[in-house]
């Protein structure tokens, strides 16, 4: 910096930096993890996302009760500085502001519209898809998926906006020759104003009390609505009553499979030839057959709405009954090395609940994955 | 005093493993009759043919359960596995005193197993000399 006399402001208070710093983490975490992480790392994305939550609503607190330039009342400027802003960017004569310039206020508020669109949407996700989190009981699969989509729309977008606000912090840094990024370590800004908003110079003082109450009140909701909705029971698991014929004769030769994961027609097709059930004689009487062929139909995908049963749905027609045949179940594991599914202790592709801890259930859940790239005891 | 202790132990003991038993031995009878009426000739259950079944290679069934032994492993005092993985306990009455002690049990994987591996259901006899083979295990 060329003038060592000027006076140093500080600009950013501490709570703000620390914010900034830690955002900045755990959206790379999130994303890392998002994009990257094996599926039964999920779990570790999700705990991200719900300590994002927690920094954005410090975030809008402190936006009304921090120190003068983490007031947004200190960076919404009318539509006239904005131009003002851009057009002493184009002739070279840029204006200097303490605070956030305006281009990068308007960065400010997309990005934490967008973080938190993210958020939602990824919520929505995991309880309508995954069958977990807060709004499991409520949403259906497929408004499930929509929302996967967006969440990943929308992290793409958050990966665009957060290059153009670096691009934006290395120019702003470049023109005023003043680095943006140190500012953000220790604070401090040189006052040379020449035109600042409104309420930059008379300092204002962060009320800590508002704040914290405020943050404690929405700490009890949020932390008690979490608990409250994620015990409910997930919207579409319906309780399977128990069938004891279905218990002790499906279960002879493999592990019990849940009637979620085939549609009705492949049940009905499987239970018609069970005298040649995969090269194999298992057939019973017909009281058993039928009574066995009712609970199937009854708790069949279609009546069933978790992330295996909306997919397994479409079977491979050459063997319509083999769920390790359909195009879901091959996609899923297709990363999994053919010699795993042979040796101890998974022994066959069939056998769900080596890898799966919640595979009688019908779940699925990517947590309850046991599998890691080895098996594991 | 302490062979009365022991009598008594025995006597305490004894209808419970009768009880246990009994299913079987009423099973062998019923066969027994049936076998009579099957085959003129036959006079009495077999162990060396139900051992010959038991490893018998078949090439009359279905191609995946070529004998007995595919699922119930090469010696009847070994426990077995299913072809999906499961583990079967050994067929040897001695190691597995639950063995062919219900009926229906019995009946329904007799006429699955016979199916498999040679392709129709077993005859009495064959039904017999196993159970046998595997009771003097
Ligand atoms: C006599 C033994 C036996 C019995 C009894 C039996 N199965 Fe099977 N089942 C098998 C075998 C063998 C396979 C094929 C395993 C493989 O190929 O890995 C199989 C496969 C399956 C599969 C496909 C698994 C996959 O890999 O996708 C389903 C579903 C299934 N069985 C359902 C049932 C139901 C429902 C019943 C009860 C009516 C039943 N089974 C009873 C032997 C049996
Ligand atoms: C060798 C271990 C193994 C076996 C056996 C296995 N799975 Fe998986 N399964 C996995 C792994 C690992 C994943 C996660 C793959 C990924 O997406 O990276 C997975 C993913 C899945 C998913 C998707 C879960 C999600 O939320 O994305 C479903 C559904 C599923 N498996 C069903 C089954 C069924 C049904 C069977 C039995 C017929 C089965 N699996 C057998 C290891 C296994
Ligand atoms: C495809 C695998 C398979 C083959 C091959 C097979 N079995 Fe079995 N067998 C089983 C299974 C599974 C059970 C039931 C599990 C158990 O009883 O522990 C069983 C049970 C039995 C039982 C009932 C035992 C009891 O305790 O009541 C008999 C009898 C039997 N098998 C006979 C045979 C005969 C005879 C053959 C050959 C002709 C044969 N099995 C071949 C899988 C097989």
């Amino acid at each position: 910096m060329k003038n060592k006399n000027i006076k140093q402001i500080k600009v950013w208070d501490l709570p703000i930096r620390i914010f900034h710093w830690a955002l900045l983490v755990l959206i790379l975490a999130a994303l890392l993890s998002g994009f990257f992480a094996p599926e039964w790392w999920l779990n570790y994305h999700i705990w991200i996302g719900y300590v994002i939550i927690g920094l954005v609503i410090f975030r809008l607190i402190w936006g009304f009760f921090g120190s003068s330039y983490s007031r947004f009342v200190s960076f919404i400027f009318s539509p006239k500085i904005l131009l003002e802003h851009i057009k002493g960017i184009n002739s070279n004569q840029p204006i200097y502001f303490l605070g956030h310039n305006p281009l990068g206020a308007l960065m400010v508020f997309a990005l934490l519209f967008v973080i938190s669109a993210i958020i939602i949407s990824g919520l929505i996700n995991l309880g309508g898809i995954e069958n977990q989190g807060p709004f499991a009981f409520l949403i259906d699969y497929a408004t499930g998926f929509i929302a996967g989509k967006w969440h990943i729309f929308l992290a793409y977008l958050l990966i665009i906006m957060i290059f153009l606000h670096i691009l934006g912090v290395i120019f702003e840094s470049k023109i005023s020759r003043i680095s943006l990024v140190r500012a953000m370590i220790n604070g401090k800004k040189p006052n040379l104003a020449n035109l600042d908003n409104k309420i930059a110079i008379g300092l204002i003082k962060p009320q800590i009390l508002p704040t914290i109450s405020i943050m404690a009140i929405f700490a009890i909701i949020f932390i008690g609505g979490y608990f409250l909705l994620s015990r409910q029971a997930p919207s579409g698991f319906i309780l399977m009553e128990v069938n004891e014929d279905f218990q002790s004769e499906c279960a002879d030769c493999h592990e019990l499979y849940s009637p979620s994961l085939l549609p009705a027609s492949s049940w009905e097709k499987m239970m018609n030839e069970l005298d040649n059930h995969f090269g194999e004689d298992a057939s019973l009487d017909i009281e058993t057959t039928k009574n066995i062929a009712a609970y199937l139909r009854k708790y069949s995908a279609e009546n069933w709405d978790s992330e295996a049963s909306n997919n397994f749905m479409i079977v491979d027609n050459k063997a319509p009954y083999k769920i390790s045949e359909t195009p879901f179940w091959k996609e899923r594991h297709k990363n999994i090395d053919e010699n795993l599914f042979k040796t101890k202790p998974v022994k066959g592709k069939g056998n769900c609940s080596a890898c799966h801890a919640d595979a009688e259930l019908g779940y699925f859940h990517d947590k309850n994955i046991k599998f890691r790239n080895k098996p594991v005891k | 005093m302490r062979n009365i202790i022991i009598i008594l132990i025995f006597l305490l003991l004894f209808p419970l493993t009768a009880s246990i038993s009994a299913p079987r031995d009423d099973y062998l009878g019923q066969l027994e009759k049936m076998a009579k009426q099957f085959d003129d000739s036959f006079s009495g259950f077999s162990v060396e043919r139900g051992k010959e079944l038991y490893f018998r290679k078949s090439t009359t069934g279905k191609a995946e359960t070529p004998s007995c032994t595919t699922c119930h492993s090469d010696s009847p005092l070994k426990a077995g596995q299913t072809r999906a993985g499961k583990p079967i306990d050994p067929m040897a009455v001695s190691k597995t005193p639950s063995r062919f002690t219900d009926i229906e049990k019995i009946e329904k994987w007799f006429r699955r197993n016979c199916k498999s591996v040679l392709g129709r259901e077993c005859t009495p006899i064959e039904k017999g000399d196993f159970i046998t083979f595997l009771m003097s295990q």
